[in-house]
């Protein structure tokens, strides 16, 4: 349903021009939990055109703590169609296409086709390095986050950067896996994932290019540091 | 020689943000590690100086080391 004004307050931080962009753009959303989902959520307000959801699991009632797309009505649905479901109703001019399957490094290419940039909002390690090699070798842009507890990482993998590798490339599984994932840390680092996502669709440079933002709500402190190729 | 040593996310939880520490020569990442108790293994990204390097890398007096856990959640 086209409403008029459904964009009005995106001015003026989006021209008329950037707008255009993001409605003929086409992102994909590996992950649809806790990150994926507020992603999800905020590209479809925001007014992207199409959307690729990617997510193998069902949601379950230890979701509800902090995954927008999970609701006591819906436990047990795949979680990409919980959230179709959601953006629906949040932006039926976006169209909203959804893999329940698990992120495969073969299915890649199948996966991103007609993408023009990924947002990595997994939960294994060593799927986030396969993804990045992927967008690589597809030449798509790929912003990636990632959270514990108080704490969250993100920043920007073009083609020829190995920032995922660097900071993923070791160890199976993060603190997590005993720090858990409260409600504000998915929120906060998919929204700076989708400031900087917006900034690529619409042709500008993000601020997280070879470098990636630590962030600690414990403290409030959101600190840079730079990833050197080396 | 003098370091500083910098913790990031749960690496703070019952140690501290920032500190210097005094080593002897010759001391390694890996030396830090043990004073900390933090097993290589726990170790997602260390920065000597803001270079990658790893926990065999030799210190220098003056050096500043930042250590990552591994933060992979989504």
């Amino acid at each position: 349903m086209t409403i008029e004004g459904r964009y009005v307050r995106n001015k003026k931080t989006l021209t008329d021009e950037d707008q255009h962009k993001l409605a003929n753009s086409c992102v994909a959303i590996v992950g649809c939990g806790g990150l994926g989902g507020y992603i999800a959520e905020e590209l479809a307000r925001i007014g992207v055109g199409r959307l690729v959801l990617i997510d193998g699991d069902r949601l379950e009632v230890s979701n509800l703590n902090r995954q927008i797309m999970a609701t006591e009505l819906n436990i047990g649905q795949w979680k990409v169609e919980a959230a179709r479901d959601r953006l629906r109703s949040v932006n039926s001019e976006v169209k909203v296409e959804i893999i329940k399957e698990w992120f495969k490094e073969e299915k890649g290419p199948e996966m991103f086709q007609e993408v023009d940039l990924v947002f990595d909002a997994l939960d294994s390690l060593a799927t986030r390095v396969e993804l990045e090699r992927v967008c690589h070798s597809l030449k798509l842009p790929l912003v990636f986050a990632s959270i514990a507890g108080w704490f969250g990482q993100i920043g920007v993998s073009l083609p020829g950067d190995f920032s995922v590798l660097r900071l993923f490339g070791r160890g199976e599984r993060g603190v997590e896996s005993t720090w858990g994932n409260p409600a504000f840390t998915p929120a906060v680092l998919a929204s700076l994932s989708v400031a900087e996502g917006v900034k690529l669709l619409a042709g500008r440079m993000p601020a997280l290019h070879r470098a990636w933002l630590q962030v600690d709500l414990l403290t409030m402190e959101f600190e840079r540091f730079e990833i050197n190729n080396t | 020689m003098r370091v500083t040593v910098k913790l990031f996310a749960t690496f703070r939880d019952g140690r501290f943000k920032v500190e210097e520490k005094n080593l002897s020569e010759d001391s390694r990442v890996l030396d830090i590690l043990q004073l900390l108790n933090i097993s290589p293994e726990e170790v997602a990204i260390c920065l000597v100086n803001g270079k990658d390097v790893k926990e065999q890398h030799l210190l220098k007096d003056g050096d500043t080391i930042a250590l990552f856990p591994p933060v992979g959640g989504g």
